[in-house]
């Protein structure tokens, strides 16, 4: 990329069969650098990343909140402009990363949000997940009327220096997309939100599914009202 | 108010001593810190207070406002325990995020060390 510092962060946890073809699609994209985050796999993972990216392998699961903000951390220290998260699964396209690029330029936001809802033709997502995120979002609209979120609980996301500050510092452990979307109003960092292609997940399952969807649905709203009405918000 | 079996001060007293000098020993070998101790030992202190002195008991009841002073006893043993794993939460929390905090520093420096910058992709 011309004068900005793009690094791509790729959270994985046993996507030994995702993580190669992904790799090899972002190095024909050409001109981002990744880091791959092996939370803690018990495949392939590593093996089949450390060959094509700098991989972090870390000691124990911390769950997808403590990869991700592992990678901001790496994005900190090695003096990126922007970082962006995409999964290991395959579901989010290297290609759509020139459209938060572009976005980003466009209309500088500290936080851009890929939405699968903005565009018809994307891979949208089961009907009880979208539903789940259509109640995140509404809640959203709730407690910050002057955003509207169409995706909250969108794994694609890019973030400037001042997210990557904030973000190394302070980061959710638990289903971080929505979490982290509210500590970013809360903050008073810019958000925005871009239309991107995704894709329907390759390998793997899930993780949130069945009961656990309920479990989720609480866990989300409640912290999302907290940040907002606590006025005691990380620093 | 009914006075305490000799039975029942004898088994309190005992397991309150044996118990005091347990944790005494763990608090000497930092197993456990002067909190954890005064907490624990409030555990076995309390019964053998109520045994021992049922007045204490009967009191405890009168000053409560209920009926059985057996239900003072477990009122108070309550608070002790609320106040223990409350706190116990805190810090259950707090390790959790050094935790995390540590592996993933550990994590990137292992990264640093094993893949030199340049090796891999790492340029625009």
């Amino acid at each position: 990329m011309d004068d900005l510092r793009v690094l791509l962060i790729i959270p994985c946890y046993n996507e030994q069969d995702s993580i190669g073809p992904l790799l090899d699609e972002i190095a024909a994209c050409g001109g981002y650098a990744t880091i791959v985050i092996d939370d803690g796999s018990r495949d392939a993972t590593y093996q089949n990343a450390v060959k094509r990216s700098p991989t972090v392998r870390l000691l124990r699961n911390l769950g997808i909140g403590g990869a991700v903000q592992t990678g901001i951390k790496y994005a900190e220290r090695m003096g990126f402009d922007l970082c962006v998260q995409i999964d290991g699964d395959g579901q989010h396209p290297p290609a759509e990363v020139a459209r938060l690029v572009a976005a980003y330029r466009a209309s500088p936001r500290s936080l851009l949000i890929g939405s699968r809802y903005l565009l018809n033709d994307s891979f949208r997502s089961t009907s009880s997940r979208r539903m789940g995120s259509q109640v995140i979002a509404r809640f959203l609209r709730l407690l910050y009327p002057h955003f509207h979120a169409t995706d909250p609980t969108s794994g694609m996301r890019m973030m400037d220096r001042a997210a990557i500050q904030f973000f190394a510092r302070h980061y959710p452990a638990d289903y971080p997309e929505p979490i982290s979307l509210a500590w970013a109003l809360k903050r008073g960092l810019s958000v925005g939100e871009v239309a991107v292609k995704m894709r329907a997940r390759e390998h793997g399952r899930s993780s949130i599914f069945g009961l656990r969807s309920a479990a989720y649905m609480a866990r989300v709203l409640g912290y999302i009202l907290l940040a907002r009405l606590s006025r005691f918000m990380p620093r | 108010m009914h006075p305490t079996s000799l039975q029942t001060m004898l088994i309190v007293s005992v397991f309150t001593v044996v118990y005091l000098i347990y944790i005494a020993r763990k608090t000497a070998h930092q197993k456990l810190d002067v909190y954890d101790f005064v907490m624990l030992s409030s555990l076995g202190v309390i019964p053998f207070l109520f045994a021992v002195f049922p007045g204490v008991a009967a009191f405890a009841a009168e000053v409560t406002g209920v009926v059985y002073p057996f239900v003072a006893l477990f009122g108070l043993l309550f608070i002790f325990i609320f106040v223990f794993v409350h706190r116990l939460t805190e810090k259950v929390h707090s390790l959790e995020q050094d935790n995390r905090m540590l592996v993933q520093e550990i994590s990137l420096l292992r990264q640093a060390l094993e893949q030199p910058r340049g090796a891999k992709s790492d340029s625009d």
